[in-house]
């Protein structure tokens, strides 16, 4: 399955409405585009490099979202801010003249993975063990960036004994994952 | 997989706190841009008085360089700025058109020059005001061409000197509009010369301080 740009385009639409979740799934869901292409024409730089130029890219993202036209094809915008940074920091990284063909984003996002990334996995893996109650709050919490206030108002808990269950939640998870979850 | 957890974390901590992002206006960027202008060039009318002939220049159909061009130039270039202000924009049909009104104004006065007498070639030139005009529209300009650049940083363009340029055009040549209300110049080698030439200048002006302020 690969993520369509139907999909990409509902939810930036939604992010940029103000809805902070669909922000996550549609930066998480991008990342990994943006990854293969970075990777693809990047070669020369390490790993830790090539994902300095994808964070690059993200807060490009982040900082211009709002020039997306909600009626406009995503793609073409997605493919631009993409294009004018990759080439920004490859231009100041040295690795020269970009030549950064529009097909190299359409084959990346042709081939993505659905948005759920290996980390988000992992926490699934992890969350599964706590109870629903814990697992639904720290994934609204940590994964989807939600307030504590505003998880209280949907679980009918004041926003203090969210904290205090988000606290324990984490507590528990760290000793699951070995100690090695802060 | 340690780098893609930490790039999980930017996007955790972009998104906690994100806020509706609404799409960036024309109107206020073009009004914002003519209100920062205006008073000087009305002040300027004001000392130097309108052309005692408005009325029959305007409507002369061999003025048409001197009152058309300048709007025409001025709102094909804004609306090619306001429209760079999306990442994926391409000029399209208004740079062909742009340049069309860009040789209307120079072409026609450097042909007529080059076929002028030499005795004629420095009078037609210099006219009666030459040097002011090239002053007037430069210094009419140039907070406007500051006022609308800090608006288009509200945009993306991915080609910042281009839409630098374009918008220190447009208000360059929303400038000439102004000021040829006053400007008793009507030769076209004039306009040709000093009107193009300032709008060339505050072109450049906008071009490289666009490269700075629109780059993102």
């Amino acid at each position: 399955m690969s993520v369509t740009e139907q999909t990409l385009a509902e939810l930036l639409r939604a992010a940029n409405a103000g809805d902070g979740q669909a922000y996550a799934r549609f930066l998480l869901a991008v990342t990994p585009v943006l990854r293969t292409v970075v990777q693809g024409r990047g070669r020369v730089l390490d790993r830790a490099a090539q994902e300095d130029v994808v964070q690059d890219v993200l807060l490009a993202i982040h900082m211009k979202r709002h020039t997306w036209r909600a009626d406009a094809p995503l793609k073409p915008w997605l493919y631009a801010v993409a294009r004018y940074k990759v080439a920004d920091a490859f231009r100041r990284l040295g690795v020269g003249r970009l030549h950064l063909p529009l097909e190299d984003f359409a084959d990346a996002l042709e081939s993505a993975p659905a948005p759920e990334p290996l980390a988000a996995r992992d926490a699934d893996r992890l969350l599964g063990q706590l109870d629903p109650r814990s697992a639904s709050i720290v994934r609204a919490a940590h994964l989807e960036g939600e307030e504590t206030a505003a998880i209280g108002a949907r679980l009918s808990m004041s926003e203090g004994a969210v904290r205090v269950a988000l606290h324990r939640a984490m507590k528990r998870l760290a000793v699951l994952a070995g100690g090695k979850v802060s | 997989m340690k780098t893609p957890m930490k790039t999980n974390d930017l996007i955790a901590s972009l998104t906690h706190r994100a806020e509706a992002a609404p799409a960036p206006e024309a109107a206020p960027i073009l009004l914002r841009s003519l209100a920062a202008g205006l008073p000087a060039l009305v002040l300027l009318l004001l000392a130097l008085g309108l052309r005692a002939d408005l009325a029959a220049a305007i409507t002369a159909p061999q003025l048409w360089h001197k009152f058309l061009l300048p709007p025409a130039i001025a709102a094909t270039a804004a609306l090619a700025a306001l429209r760079l202000m999306r990442p994926e924009a391409r000029l399209g049909a208004l740079a062909p058109l742009l340049l069309a009104l860009l040789a209307a104004g120079t072409l026609p006065g450097l042909w007529r020059l080059a076929h002028l007498p030499s005795e004629a070639m420095a009078p037609a030139v210099m006219g009666k005001t030459a040097p002011q005009c090239l002053v007037f529209l430069v210094g009419l300009a140039a907070i406007p061409i500051v006022t609308a650049l800090s608006g288009l940083r509200a945009g993306a363009s991915t080609r910042p000197g281009l839409s630098g340029g374009l918008a220190g055009l447009a208000c360059a040549a929303t400038a000439a509009s102004g000021y040829a209300l006053h400007c008793p110049e009507d030769d076209p080698v004039f306009f040709a010369i000093w009107y193009m030439g300032a709008l060339v200048l505050c072109t450049l002006a906008g071009l490289m301080l666009g490269r700075r302020r629109l780059a993102w």
